[in-house]
């Protein structure tokens, strides 16, 4: 019931907003023509309201996921989304007091009215809330919840240590919302030699667990795959002083090649640790990442080529002998993507996932533990063509690992009907052997999705 | 007798230095190759810098028009030479903020950058294919940027006036046309300023299948400048009209300005909201 309240609303905002858009339209012309005639002060209010109108910019967005055939696990069997969407944005930048304007400020704001008839919930999510502001012409100061990213991969994140929302990504939601916001402070310090990114997060966000509800899911203790009924605690790091997030980033160009090092010291953003077998009991374990990464034209064939690696330093298990938390790893990614002529595009990754101590990892693992390799390969191909003056995006991105065996395929199109209306379909589809393995796990869940947005 | 000897001297002599003179311009001022290359400055390289404010009209066979509208920084970093770009969206909705940057490079492939604000992605784009549409119009790439000088073979065809103007007009024959993707172009160049009027695209086949006009130049800061013109594409019945509506020269940009800081903080100072 109060879904539907909610999608009457929505629908009622975007009729209100196409109609006034008309409007505006009509009385900006009578304004033109009669303009002589009305004095200054009765012009300014209608402007000044138009003004503010002007600078709110957003979409409203229905979106539909029907599953294949999938398990009958979650909450919900037939799909795994239905929802209208409501994101609204607007920047301030004011121009005094003058010392706050020279340091050239802008405040952004981004929230989301979701209307999920899958949880039947109405939801509002402050996706962005930040202040900007370079106190020196070299320094940017960003404060607040923003979204953050860094690295070199595409759909697949080593340095990157920032919340991800896999279930909005495995569901068919845009790609925006594969990113989850932080709350944090990030500065950044800039100069030829080389500039510098800070981030501080003193509020410990994790990634968008799968948990059953919405997403069937290897459920380790259970031993399968299981759905609503999966049960676990998950415990944060609680917010204190030494729990603070930091992550940097140094970077320069060299030539045309882009070179970054990276470095973090926080906590694993999945659950990647048992507290309490039991009680199924998850928390998750502190982490630091080293890496480094490249990214420039790929020499004599053309394109673009890049590496990245990292070192996952599994803080609370460095000797890899405690079953119950993830062991440190390295991660190696190449990537290649070329462009070709009448719109085509090519992506290429691969990645490899190393388990360091993989000798204390089989040692200490007892059976019902879910397998492991000690170097886990991932393949990816994005392939994307465009057509009718690039108003129509047809993609394909798949996810294919020899070593688990399983794969993931995206199939995408997008058509920008004109300049407000875009409909978007595609699918998600999962494929594999093992119940246990990162795709295969999905399989229940392959869903084909539908999506209309009207942007303003 | 004698009177008729004189005259036809006299004309004889005004025929032989018509003809030489008209020679001496082909072969020296006013060659093919000259001429292009005071085309690509005049056109692609007024001044040290510029800021543009461009809105793009796309209209398809249907009618239905789509509208872009972007602010455009570039700066010189030597005359006739390497460029770089900044490209911001205002408009449509669903790409405002959206913005790109590119490091133009004679002889080598451009560097190019894609910022989206809403997942903070700084992406790098591969430039392999120039003739790529720019923001779904019916302009490429190459179009919009310029192809190098030394890529085609230029050859003054004759003079032709185009309303007021009187202009030259010069075919431009690509040396790999293969890679070019086309035959030849046409292009008619006002004399007095230099600027493109009129471009003919000749396909593969020879067939024209693209044509490009400037509809309207003014002069702004002592620079002729076009702001307004059309591409058509004759085969797809489309056309794209881009209008310049504000165009500044020399308003300070610096070559330390275009790195990763510029398309994840935009310069408010320059391209506003």
């Amino acid at each position: 019931m109060l879904s539907k309240v909610c999608s009457f609303i929505i629908i009622a905002f975007i009729l209100a907003i196409s109609i006034s858009d008309v409007s505006f339209a009509e009385s900006a012309s009578i304004n033109s023509e009669k303009i002589g005639n009305i004095p200054q002060d009765e012009r300014k209010s209608p402007d000044a309201w138009a003004k503010i109108f002007d600078s709110v910019h957003g979409f409203i967005e229905t979106a539909y996921g029907p599953k294949f055939l999938g398990d009958k696990l979650t909450q919900k069997n037939d799909y795994n989304l239905l929802e209208q969407r409501l994101q609204l944005k607007v920047a301030y930048r004011p121009q005094k007091p003058a010392w706050l304007a020279s340091w050239n400020p802008e405040f952004f704001y981004k929230g989301d009215l979701l209307s999920d008839e899958y949880k039947e919930i109405l939801r509002y999510q402050t996706r962005e809330g930040y202040g900007l502001v370079s106190p020196l012409s070299w320094m940017d100061a960003k404060l607040g919840r923003q979204i953050l990213t860094w690295g070199t991969g595409d759909y697949l994140f080593i340095n990157d240590v920032f919340p991800k929302d896999y279930e909005s990504f495995f569901i068919g939601r845009d790609d925006e919302y594969l990113k989850a916001p932080s709350d944090a402070g990030k500065f950044s310090i800039y100069s030829q030699l080389v500039s510098v990114d800070v981030v501080v997060i003193p509020f410990f966000t994790p990634d968008v667990s799968i948990r059953g509800d919405r997403l069937s899911f290897y459920d380790n203790f259970l031993g399968r795959i299981a759905g609503k009924e999966s049960s676990w605690i998950f415990t944060e790091p609680a917010v204190q002083f030494e729990n603070t997030e930091i992550a940097t980033r140094l970077y320069r160009n060299l030539g045309e090649y882009e070179t970054a090092i990276y470095a973090f010291k926080g906590f694993f953003n999945q659950p990647v640790g048992i507290k309490n077998e039991s009680a199924k009991e998850v928390f998750y374990p502190k982490l630091a990442v080293f890496g480094a990464s490249i990214r420039g034209p790929a020499p004599s064939v053309g394109g673009i080529a890049s590496g990245e690696i990292g070192y996952s330093d599994s803080l609370q298990d460095r000797s890899g002998e405690n079953r119950l938390i993830e062991n440190s790893g390295m991660k190696y990614l190449l990537g290649y993507e070329r462009d070709f002529p009448k719109d085509w595009r090519i992506g290429m990754q691969y990645f490899v996932e190393q388990m360091l101590n993989f000798d204390e990892f089989k040692a200490n693992s007892q059976p019902g533990d879910i397998p492991r390799d000690e170097f886990r390969q991932l393949l990816t191909f994005r392939i994307t063509k465009l057509f009718w003056l690039q108003t129509l995006e047809a993609s394909l991105f798949t996810f294919y690992s020899p070593t688990d065996s399983d794969a993931y395929i995206r199939p995408r199109l997008a058509w920008q009907a004109n300049d407000r209306w875009k409909l978007t379909v595609g699918a998600n589809i999962f494929f594999g052997k093992h119940d246990w393995t990162e795709f295969d796990q999905l399989e229940g869940n392959d869903n084909f999705y539908i999506r209309l947005r009207y942007s303003f | 007798m004698k009177k008729i000897l004189a005259v036809s001297i006299i004309v004889f002599l005004l025929f032989v230095s018509g003809f030489w003179t008209k020679n001496v311009c082909a072969q020296d001022t006013q060659s093919g190759k000259t001429a292009m290359s005071d085309m690509l400055l005049a056109y692609y390289y007024p001044q040290t810098d510029a800021k543009s404010e461009i809105s793009m009209r796309i209209v398809n066979r249907q009618g239905q028009v789509r509208e872009r509208r972007l602010t455009m920084l570039r700066l010189n970093q030597t005359p006739g030479g390497d460029q770089s770009y900044y490209i911001y969206f205002h408009e449509p909705a669903d790409v405002k903020g959206m913005s790109f940057l590119v490091l133009k490079h004679l002889g080598r492939d451009d560097d190019r950058w894609m910022y989206l604000p809403a997942i903070d992605l700084v992406k790098r784009i591969a430039t392999s294919d120039k003739r790529t549409s720019f923001a779904g119009s019916d302009f490429t790439y190459e179009d919009v940027s310029g192809r190098a000088l030394d890529e085609d073979a230029h050859e003054l065809i004759g003079e032709e006036d185009l309303n007021i103007y009187h202009c030259l007009v010069v075919k431009s024959t690509p040396k790999r046309p293969d890679e070019a993707g086309f035959s030849y172009r046409k292009f008619w160049i006002d004399k007095a300023t230099h600027l493109p009027l009129k471009v003919e695209h000749y396909n593969i086949k020879g067939k024209l299948y693209k044509v490009y006009e400037t509809q309207d130049i003014q002069t702004l800061q002592d620079t002729p400048t076009i702001t307004k013109a059309t591409m058509k594409d004759l085969a797809g019945e489309r056309y794209t009209e881009i209008t310049m509506k504000e165009v500044s020269y020399n308003v300070g940009i610096t070559s330390d300005i275009f790195q990763e800081r510029l398309l994840r903080r935009p310069p408010r100072q320059w391209i506003g909201d």
